[in-house]
């Protein structure tokens, strides 16, 4: 127990105004500052003797002599005895870190990091001294202190500019120590790290990733879910922790105007500098570049053989794990499955065996199965599996909850990989849009709708719908080949190339020229480079007119015989090592062909500036204003999302909740939202604060509040006063408030 | 300013008394705290129920355990009780408590902030047997050597007494324990501000934690460090009787071959602790003594000297015997460093 030090013996061990001293004026207590030191030296030799000892010794503390010392390191910085102290505290610490006193303890590795950020020793010596401690200690708290010191001495080395080194070497600690035991639990705290400093942006790269997917290939459940839990996570996490700090907004204008209104204080000067300040910092973050971060399971090297061995490894061999870290193991191997496209045969046939309604978690399992699905899977595998999940799930006799996620599944299934479903099967499947619950009838529908777009010829004939129809007589659609990959193409690009024209005409016209003629289009070359950036976009200024265009205007591009000539010739000028274009007068034809290869052509030898990119961004959602959506687009967005969100339970048990009625009582919460209960003016709020205070009325508050017959017989007295009464009471008045009130501070 | 009934009503209810009832408990107060608690065992501690008096045993372990009380005149008092039963004992019967026990838990009072608690603790050690003294001269001197440099003054001039007194008692086991030379010497070095490391200064600064009446607690110093330095450096008095009689003739050198009576006579080997460097290696020999003495402090000390003489006063006669000391100390090294 620490004994109270009484006010005299304060006043003689002052370490405080000692420290404050010599750091004001190193050179002229030097000596007093050795005698400290060789005080702090015997204090220790003592403690060594017992470190378990409390370092109540007199009126001096150890804790206080360590803490004087550390402080003061930095004034003496060529003297033996600041490298001395390191030495010892890193020594006491990594020996002794079990006995010692805790806030003796704790001060140590205070002093520790503080010698750090005095510069007088590196990093990794810190990191390295902590970091074992870190894994080997029993206490809790210890091991929180450390944690943080850790995390926060990595960030600060990292602020100025990334410290490849140090990362490096830490790296290797924490994989080290991942792959030394795989049995232990220690690695966890690699894990932990490595996840923070993930998510703060620290450690982004390639190596990092390695150190998780040694922590997945661990032994120790701990350290497996840990692992784990970042692949399935740790992005969004990150995302989210970039969001949050950028959260609050500033209003300047709001804030001005105040100042403008309210009384001048300097304190209200300041805040609206700093406000500033913020405010411009913050849009300096928002201008700059954005850092390129790659998600964790991008960054993955051979991700084939990760989740070969993850699955056979946890999944498949008879590991021990409980069925919750499975199925977080199974849905990594599944999200990357799906992601890269990877081809894991034996996942199939495992899953088959849970897909029954009574299995625990059996939407999480339906979700693995849909997310490991992508247009490479041979659909003979996964034939057998749909059609259990038919068979066990989707009919008459099962609760419509099951019915419905069984339907939202198979979808799921299908609408990566098509072809794994046969006719008849669909056919029966699409007659429960039927059904009389909601949620089956929705999941039906999705089913046939999917199938319109992507195997219409499988379904009957009545079922088809009208495009769907027309495409098969047509024959515009094909057939889809298992293996077969669509060219790539950037959606759009007709209509950015449509636009760029129609500039370029319109600049000719401004300048009298004619429009169809060519123009040296390095020109316009340059001026595009020159609206490099988005902001400095001033082409933008006509697009606050809507361009209302007139019937087949826009076919004019097309069919101007010259332009066709010319336009690719001077391209061909520019880039004569390109291929040449179709430059042939004869081309007369109206085919597809041309504006085909015009559009390869604007591809292939143009880069996209980001202006560009926000033109086609804004071309495209026109357009999809314009044009009533087509289904096939609809289909085409859904597929988008499905190929790059992750699937969850929640997907497939989305449809089940579509039939159920909620109670009274939730739709008045969802209705209530997260607003506060009773809506109250700021007047009495502040109130009902003041009053929870315990603080009076104030004399204003008073005389408002008075009886008026109570005010009335003064008011009268007020009128009869004689004109002398009323000076007195006038000088009165101007005298008091030269003093400052009644209780003035004059006197 | 209650303006509306409600509000009376509602300061008023503060003030109203709760009826009491036949056959029901009274109601408790709005501020009652509950007292009662859980526990999973309670151990009382057994009241001494025997008739005779504690022995004298168990009084000294409570009075030693007392020794950490919050209270000045608690520990002063429990002090003074072990000295009275310590040096009321017959000389040839055992402590009360063994001495290595005693000494462990006093030694940390060197530190204490309380004058008298001091001068208690120093009038125990004092009646302690010297043997036992002897054994446990190294954790004396490192308490003594924390005082020597404490930031009160109080402290600093008591623990030269506390060293006097250690030297008197165990001159030899101080001057070669582990650290006991160099590690004391550079001490004192620091005390007297004569460490001269720091370049040339324009003129002698005053130190942070010393008051006005610097000059008697020097003088003290200096004697302390002649004392010091004559138990490190002068002649050593005689062998041991055994090597000095003619009798075991056919014998030679006898006092190297028999048995130390010192404890932990291989110290100096360091077999377990951990390494040692300069300062806190032990110099058993007087020459080993007499060269780190010439090599770390010789000059500094002369240096000192010059200054404290030129005082003059009462400061210049500890100096003169500080020299005398010195000198007597370090004749016969200076004569072998001449040959």
């Amino acid at each position: 127990m620490k004994r109270k030090i009484g006010a005299l013996e304060k006043v003689d061990a002052d370490l405080t105004s000692l420290q404050y001293k010599v750091r004001r004026d190193p050179q002229s207590y030097y000596e007093d500052h050795q005698q400290q030191y060789m005080q702090y030296e015997t204090q220790r030799d003592l403690l060594l003797q017992n470190p378990s000892t409390s370092d109540d010794t007199g009126i001096v503390r150890l804790s206080d002599l360590i803490d004087f010392v550390a402080h003061t390191a930095d004034c003496y910085p060529k003297a033996k005895a600041t490298a001395q102290f390191s030495d010892d505290l890193i020594l006491i610490l990594s020996l002794h870190h079990d006995e010692l006193q805790a806030d003796l303890r704790d001060k140590m590795v205070g002093s520790l990091v503080l010698v750090r950020n005095k510069d007088l020793i590196d990093s990794a010596t810190l990191l390295n001294t902590l970091f074992p401690i870190l894994v080997s200690t029993r206490s809790k708290s210890l091991r929180a202190l450390l944690f943080t010191k850790i995390i926060s001495d990595l960030r600060s080395s990292n602020v100025k500019a990334t410290n490849h080194r140090l990362n490096r070497t830490i790296q290797t600690v924490l994989f080290n120590l991942l792959t030394s035991d795989r049995e232990s639990a220690k690695g966890l705290w690699a894990v932990k790290i490595t996840r923070e400093l993930w998510k703060r942006q620290i450690w982004t790269d390639a190596r990092t990733v390695d150190i998780m997917k040694e922590a997945c290939l661990s032994e120790n459940e701990k350290v497996i879910t840990g692992g784990v839990r970042f692949f399935l996570g740790g992005d969004k996490e990150r995302e989210e922790a970039a969001d949050e700090s950028s959260d609050e907004e500033i209003d300047m204008a709001k804030m001005r105007h105040q100042v403008g209104i309210n009384k001048k204080t300097k304190k209200k000067a300041r805040e609206l500098k700093q406000a500033a300040a913020t405010v411009k910092r913050k849009e300096r973050k928002n201008n700059a570049p954005h850092p390129l971060n790659f998600s964790a399971l991008h960054l993955l090297h051979d991700p084939q053989g990760f989740a070969e061995t993850l699955f056979s490894k946890h999944v498949q061999s008879k590991s021990k794990l409980p069925l919750e870290s499975k199925l977080l193991v199974l849905q990594l191997v599944s999200r990357l499955v799906g992601l890269h496209k990877l081809t894991v045969i034996a996942l199939y046939s495992y899953l088959l065996k849970y897909l029954t309604p009574r299995q625990t978690s059996v939407t999480t399992f339906l979700a693995i199965l849909a997310q490991a699905t992508h247009n490479l899977v041979p659909p003979d595998v996964l034939e057998p599996l749909i059609q259990k999940i038919a068979n066990e799930f989707v009919s008459e006799a099962s609760a419509s909850e099951v019915a419905a996620a069984g339907l939202n599944a198979i979808r799921e299934v299908c609408a990566r990989q098509p072809l794994a479903m046969n006719d008849t099967l669909l056919q029966d499947l699409v007659m429960y849009r039927k059904s009389k619950d909601k949620g089956v009838q929705m999941a039906a529908r999705g089913l046939l709708s999917l199938y319109r777009e992507v195997g219409a010829e499988l379904l009957k004939k009545r079922d088809r719908g009208k495009d769907a129809t027309i495409a098969l007589i047509a024959g515009g659609r094909k057939e889809q080949r298992f293996g077969e990959e669509t060219v790539g193409d950037i959606a759009g690009i007709d209509l950015l190339e449509k636009w760029k024209e129609e500039e370029r005409r319109k600049k000719r016209e401004a300048a009298g020229l004619d429009p169809d003629g060519s123009d040296d289009s390095e020109e316009d070359e340059t001026e595009n480079w020159k609206n490099w950036d988005v902001e400095s976009d001033d082409s933008d200024g006509s697009g606050d007119w809507i361009n209302v265009e007139s019937d087949g205007e826009d076919i004019n591009i097309s069919d101007s015989e010259d332009e066709k000539e010319n336009q690719p010739a001077a391209k061909k000028a520019k880039l004569a090592s390109e291929t040449p274009g179709p430059s042939e007068p004869g081309s007369k034809a109206q085919s597809e062909e041309p504006i085909q290869k015009q559009i390869n052509r604007l591809l292939t030898t143009t880069i996209l500036t980001p202006a560009d990119l926000k033109q086609l961004r804004a071309l495209q959602e026109s357009a999809a204003v314009k044009s009533q959506m087509s289904s096939s687009k609809r289909a085409a967005l859904l597929a988008a999302r499905h190929a790059d969100d992750a699937i969850t339970a929640e997907t497939i048990e989305a449809a089940a909740a579509l039939g159920k009625k909620s109670t009274k009582e939730e739709k008045l919460a969802m209705a209530k939202g997260d607003r506060e209960e009773k809506h109250q003016s700021t007047t009495a709020k502040r109130k009902e604060k003041k009053e929870a205070a315990g603080k009076s009325t104030t004399n204003k508050e008073k005389a408002r509040k008075k009886n008026f017959l109570m005010t009335l017989g003064k008011a009268k007295g007020k009128n009869k006063r004689s004109l002398v009464d009323i000076k007195k009471t006038m000088r009165g008045h101007i005298e008091r408030s030269k003093r400052g009130g009644r209780r003035g501070n004059r006197g | 300013m209650g303006s509306s009934a409600k509000k009376k009503k509602e300061k008023k209810k503060d003030f109203q008394k709760a009826k009491l009832k036949v056959g029901k408990t009274k109601p408790k107060a709005a501020n009652a705290t509950d007292t009662g608690f859980k526990a999973k065992a309670i151990a009382l501690k057994q009241q001494s129920l025997s008739a005779t008096a504690p022995t004298v045993e168990a009084q000294c372990a409570h009075q030693l355990s007392l020794l950490n009380h919050k209270s000045d005149t608690q520990r002063r008092d429990s002090l003074a009780y072990l000295t009275t039963v310590i040096s009321t004992h017959p000389p040839g019967s055992p402590l009360p408590q063994p001495a290595s026990v005693i000494i462990s838990t006093v030694q940390r009072l060197v530190l204490d902030g309380s004058n008298s608690v001091r001068q208690q603790m120093l009038k125990l050690v004092q009646s302690l047997p010297k043997a036992d003294v002897a054994s446990h001269t190294d954790s004396l001197l490192l308490h003594t050597r924390a005082g020597m440099t404490h930031l009160s003054t109080d402290i600093r001039t008591f623990s030269l007494e506390m060293l006097e007194w250690l030297l008197s008692v165990a001159g030899d086991e101080v001057v070669s324990c582990a650290g006991g030379w160099v590690k004391t010497l550079k001490c004192f070095l620091s005390l007297l501000g004569w460490q001269a490391q720091f370049g040339s200064k324009w003129s002698a600064t005053k130190s942070f934690g010393k008051t006005v009446g610097d000059s008697k607690v020097q003088v003290k110093q200096m004697t302390t460090l002649a004392t010091f330095l004559r138990a490190g450096m002068s002649q050593p008095k005689q062998m041991a009787a055994i090597g000095s009689g003619e009798v075991s003739f056919p014998l030679s050198q006898t006092e190297h071959h028999v048995l130390s009576e010192r404890s932990n006579t291989f110290a100096h080997l360091n077999l377990f602790g951990a390494a040692r460097d300069e300062e806190a290696e032990m110099y058993e020999d007087r020459e080993d003594r007499q060269r780190v003495f010439h090599e770390l402090a010789e000059p500094a000390i002369a240096a000192g000297l010059e200054q404290a003489t030129k005082g003059g006063g009462e400061l210049g006669r500890a100096g003169a015997q500080l020299r005398k000391a010195m000198k007597e100390g370090m004749a016969d090294f200076h004569g072998i460093d001449n040959t």
